[in-house]
């Protein structure tokens, strides 16, 4: 069995302490006895098998708080990228302000440090009822729960004209790595008095400030590099998150480089011709763009719909208090994938809700009740790199719902002096290195 | 990064279970339980049906489960069912159960419109039900719900919006060309504030209600689709409809609001 030969090559390797090592020979002895797919009821040592599929936010912190919570729990993290460029801090990236190294994690300390199994591939497959995963490696991965954290994925030409093909020449940059490189060589290429176009998504979507934090810092690169050229902002919706902080941040800033025209302004693009780098919106105006950076419709990422955790609308119901779906047993989402509204699609939450899975799995694996929940959320901002802006909430299940707690959190003042918003940035700054180094503990 | 999408047949076990579980989902909605539905509860509804029992199939109704913005949900109501080859549906009214006025808006169709599928964007207060109701030339009755979950995200804070100006930049999309006998898709958006009445200004002083009120299309000066606007139509009212004209045709939209103004876009209409 391969699992068998993987699982004893697992506890073999190095900087795992004794105690870890113990155990998972344990978990390997009893291995032939399971048949891979019997409940788990499992002796000697194995608490459980839980396989986690995805290392972005929430995932690699699932897979970190399963051991830190009982190390007997066999975790197996399955993702295909070696290294992990995070979203948040790569419109840094694309205002010059960081490099791509600098928004890089890796798994090493997830692997050595606490004893997860790290498969680099992708899951294609569920099997709900056998309890199995299938892997683009061949591999079969059996578990007793599944924790999926799969990001988005795109709805390709749900945007007519926006195929994978187009995003090579009208990048998303919605998932960071070589498109975040894209769009930045093409800033760069850029000529100076050229328009920076930017078709921004109706709700819901990945990080509702992201595009307005892009807009800031294009918008931050062209006022030291190429003070002639603009930023308009293509919408498909009348408001958007933070908007009064971003409105007055711009102005403050950047006078009138950044143009925002909304839904209601027909702002909505309903065809793309990246070709010729031409936008059409719903009643006829075209918008020729000299930089065109689609952020398309969004969807949970395909494994979700594989593994049958989905709704019509694409995304992933989840029962509030767990995150498990509501529609398949022993299957928990979290993250992105999930509708987990008035919690924002963002990294912090994607973080919170793994840190609860965690928890819930853990209790439920050795036969105690999941603890009851809340979540923390911080999205921050950056305008421009000493201009930073927050919106912060704190969530609990409320009559069956999850619900902001009313008077915590809040947003930045309107009328903040300028040390105000300088700390803000540095906050952000602090924000940032901390969630990675819990998320992924690591730098590459 | 792309995802290399090899697709294995689902199981027949696997299919079965999510049978059953869309069986489960839909047990609140069954044609029994509509008949008594939503609309028996609300005056509003139940006066447009009189004594009718609506069929429970035929009218859909589409918006999402959860909206993360109540001042826009996009709503659109279509007519799926069967009518007489005489026949066609003459009246949509849609209603928010959980609003102040639970009247959203009014529809009149005509077999000029060929398609009865209309899109616009509404205001829900809170988490509620929607109702649709829909009535054909001959006296045939439809009825639908829909229940929708409002959560104003955090992270999606309004900043402060200044109201439109009213009747400003009226905009209409038609199609470049019409087919005889084939509905045409049309979208229509125009500025306005829709001031309900309910809410206080800066100073605290209730700002006064100011809405649009009416809107028709006429072909030749024949009305070929018409809509009475409620509070709950979303500030610049966006509505999506079909016309299926039989010949070239001038067309009229007309937007009148409750101050009595109004604005109009005209356009000729060519098949080919
Ligand atoms: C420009 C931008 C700025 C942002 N800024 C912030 C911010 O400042 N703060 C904040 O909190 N959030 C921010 N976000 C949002 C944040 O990136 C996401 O909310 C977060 O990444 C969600 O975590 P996740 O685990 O759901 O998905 P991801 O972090 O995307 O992780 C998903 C992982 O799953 C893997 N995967 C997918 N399918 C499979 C499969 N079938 N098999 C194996 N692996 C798979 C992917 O390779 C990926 O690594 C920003 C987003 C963008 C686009």
């Amino acid at each position: 069995m391969s699992q068998h030969d993987d699982r004893t090559r697992h506890t073999r390797r190095p900087g795992l302490t004794r105690r870890q090592l113990l155990q998972g020979m344990g978990a390997a002895s009893t291995l032939p006895l399971l048949g891979g797919i019997a409940p788990f009821a499992i002796a000697n040592g194995s608490a459980g098998r839980v396989v986690v599929i995805g290392g972005g936010f929430g995932g690699a912190t699932a897979a970190k708080y399963l051991k830190r919570a009982n190390p007997a729990i066999e975790v197996t993290l399955v993702e295909p990228a070696e290294v992990f460029y995070t979203c948040p801090f790569s419109n840094l990236f694309l205002g010059g302000l960081r490099d791509m190294r600098s928004i890089a994690h890796g798994y090493d300390e997830l692997r050595d440090r606490y004893g997860v199994r790290v498969v680099h591939s992708l899951a294609e497959d569920v099997d709900p009822d056998g309890h199995r995963v299938h892997l683009a490696n061949g591999e079969t991965l059996a578990y007793d729960r599944l924790v999926l954290s799969p990001g988005i994925d795109f709805r390709w030409n749900g945007l007519e004209g926006y195929d994978e093909a187009a995003a090579e020449l009208a990048p998303h940059a919605w998932k960071a790595g070589a498109q975040s490189e894209l769009l930045r060589r093409q800033l760069e290429a850029m000529d100076d008095g050229g328009t920076f176009v930017m078709v921004a998504p109706e709700n819901p979507y990945r990080c509702p400030p992201g595009p307005y934090e892009r807009a800031s810092l294009v918008a931050h690169y062209f006022s030291q590099h190429k003070p002639n050229s603009k930023v308009l902002i293509l919408d498909a919706k009348d408001s958007f998150s933070k908007q009064g902080l971003f409105t007055a941040g711009w102005e403050r800033l950047y006078g009138d480089r950044i143009e925002w025209v909304g839904l209601s302004d027909d702002g909505r693009v309903t065809r793309v011709d990246a070709e010729n780098l031409e936008v059409e919106t719903e009643f006829g105006t075209r918008h020729r763009a000299d930089v065109l950076n689609v952020i398309p419709p969004q969807k949970a990422g395909f494994i979700a719909e594989r593994a049958g955790v989905t709704d019509d609308s694409g995304w992933v119901p989840v029962k509030p208090a767990t995150f498990e779906s509501e529609r398949v047993r022993d299957v928990y989402v979290v993250g992105d994938a999930t509708v987990a509204a008035p919690m924002p699609k963002s990294g912090f939450c994607a973080n919170n809700q793994a840190k609860v899975v965690a928890a819930a799995i853990a209790a439920e694996l050795s036969g105690r009740s999941a603890p009851e929940p809340y979540w923390t959320n911080t999205c921050y901002s950056l305008i421009g790199p000493e201009y930073g802006i927050s919106v912060a909430g704190v969530y609990r299940v409320q009559e069956g719902v999850i619900a902001e707690v009313e008077g915590a959190g809040g947003l930045s003042p309107a009328d903040a002096p300028d040390h105000i918003r300088a700390l803000e940035a540095e906050y952000a700054v602090g924000w940032y290195n901390a969630i990675c180094q819990d998320t992924w503990g690591t730098s590459v | 990064m792309p995802h290399p999408l090899t697709r294995r047949p689902l199981s027949r076990r696997r299919l079965l279970a999510g049978a059953a579980l869309m069986a489960l989902s839909s047990l609140g909605f069954s044609s029994q339980a509509l008949a008594e539905g939503p609309w028996q509860r609300l005056e509003a509804a139940s006066e447009r049906l009189g004594d009718a029992t609506p069929a429970t199939e035929g009218l859909v109704l589409e918006l999402p489960h959860v909206s993360e913005d109540g001042a826009a949900v996009p709503l659109t109501v279509r007519f799926e069912g069967a009518l007489a080859d005489d026949d066609h549906l003459s009246e949509i009214h849609l209603f928010a159960t959980g609003n102040p006025a639970p009247e959203i808006a009014s529809f009149q169709l005509t077999p000029q419109g060929g398609l009865p599928e209309i899109s616009t964007r509404v205001r829900l207060n809170e988490s509620q039900e929607v109702i649709a109701i829909a009535k054909s030339h001959r006296g045939e009755t439809f009825a639908t719900a829909r229940e929708v979950r409002i959560t104003v995200s955090g992270c999606l804070m309004r900043g402060d919006d200044q109201g439109p100006e009213a009747l400003a930049n009226p905009r209409v999309s038609l199609p470049e060309r019409f087919t005889a006998g084939e509905p045409g898709e049309v979208r229509t958006l125009i500025n306005h504030p829709m001031e309900t009445g309910l809410r206080e200004g800066a100073d605290g002083e209730t700002l006064p209600r100011h809405i649009l009120e009416r809107f028709t299309v006429t072909l030749d000066g024949d009305t070929a689709f018409a809509a009475d606007l409620h509070q709950a139509v979303s500030a610049n009212p966006y509505l999506r409809f079909h016309l299926s004209p039989t010949e070239d045709a001038e067309v009229v939209f007309e937007w009148q609001d409750d101050s009595g103004e109004s604005a109009r876009h005209e356009a000729s209409l060519s098949l080919g």
